[in-house]
């Protein structure tokens, strides 16, 4: 049974690659359009092949980090374009793990720009009425960093700790008009990031008692609360971690 | 900052497709929530240089009232 129907629209940034595609993909395979938006045409291209659900897949390459004041009036100019959206799904972020000793202003604000800032003012965009649907729904990924950081995670973790705070915060102010607004915290998940990582990261499989992630893990999630049958749950935070806690 | 230019943005601070006029009543518009009037206070300070707080507002009925604080 599908969750939802083609007019049901989601904008799922981060959607070329790792978590991202794989909402992306489930939120097709369960019926709804989706407006993939990611920074490599040709991956956009390669996630529209791999759909094969019922409702659409809008690729749109964009820069997130390009003018982050001007992302709600990019919110609008997509709804004008494709109709009013049901979801918002901000997946698109980036790790750079460092010893704190060798971190650098200009590369730790922009790992706040792509992981905090750039999510912000997409639901910022998005919690405008004249942008969504009546009932709508938020989903920040995190990362149980932002919970539980490990070293060389410093600005990282912070801004995914930011994230988490910023989204029960806006939760408590679109609650009462109709939009739910929830995070997931994923540990480590086989993703492209994941891999380019592994040697800085140094993780210890075999400390995850249920293994690492999958991407397809957190995008049942994702679509879960999502949809209706999540209806009663706003302002939480996910973590997902295979037990590693 | 002329007059339709104020509608258009009190517009924006409702988040409305509702069109605006000045003689609409606040109260009247489901939209009117502390967070606009939050917003509204933001508005008239970095537009206008207009100090608001929240007990003003039990004064402002209508939008003509907001541009009356607002000077235009």
């Amino acid at each position: 049974m599908t969750e939802f129907c083609k007019e049901d629209i989601f904008l799922v940034t981060g959607a070329s690659s790792g978590i991202g595609k794989a909402i992306a993909l489930m939120l097709n395979e369960q019926g709804a359009s989706v407006i993939a938006i990611g920074r490599n045409q040709d991956r956009l291209n390669a996630l529209k092949s791999e759909a094969s659900g019922s409702g659409c897949i809008f690729c749109e390459v964009k820069e997130l980090t390009e003018n982050i004041e001007s992302l709600p009036v990019y919110v609008k100019e997509l709804k004008e374009k494709y109709g009013k959206l049901k979801g918002l799904v901000c997946a698109a972020g980036v790790d750079n793990p460092r010893a704190l000793q060798i971190i650098e202003e200009q590369m730790s604000r922009e790992v706040f720009d792509i992981n905090y800032f750039a999510p912000v003012f997409l639901a910022k965009g998005f919690a405008d009425k004249r942008n969504r649907t009546q009932n709508a729904g938020i989903v920040f990924i995190a990362s149980s960093a932002g919970v539980y950081p490990d070293k060389g995670q410093t600005i990282y973790a912070a801004s995914k700790a930011a994230l988490i705070a910023s989204m029960k915060s806006i939760s408590k102010e679109l609650a009462p008009k109709g939009v739910r607004v929830n995070s997931i915290s994923p540990a480590y998940v086989e993703t492209p990031m994941y891999f380019k990582n592994l040697e800085n990261i140094g993780t210890n499989i075999e400390d995850y008692p249920l293994g690492i992630g999958k991407p397809e893990d957190v995008a049942n999630m994702a679509v879960y609360l999502l949809s209706d049958k999540a209806r009663w749950i706003t302002g939480q935070n996910y973590v997902m971690d295979g037990g590693v806690f | 900052m002329d007059r339709n230019e104020f509608l258009t943005q009190m517009q924006d601070i409702l988040q409305t497709d509702e069109e605006l006029s000045f003689d609409m009543n606040l109260d009247d518009l489901e939209e009117w929530d502390s967070l606009s009037k939050m917003a509204t206070v933001a508005f008239l300070d970095s537009n206008f240089g207009v100090k608001t707080t929240f007990s003003d507002f039990e004064s402002i009925k209508t939008i003509e009232d907001i541009a009356k604080k607002a000077g235009i």
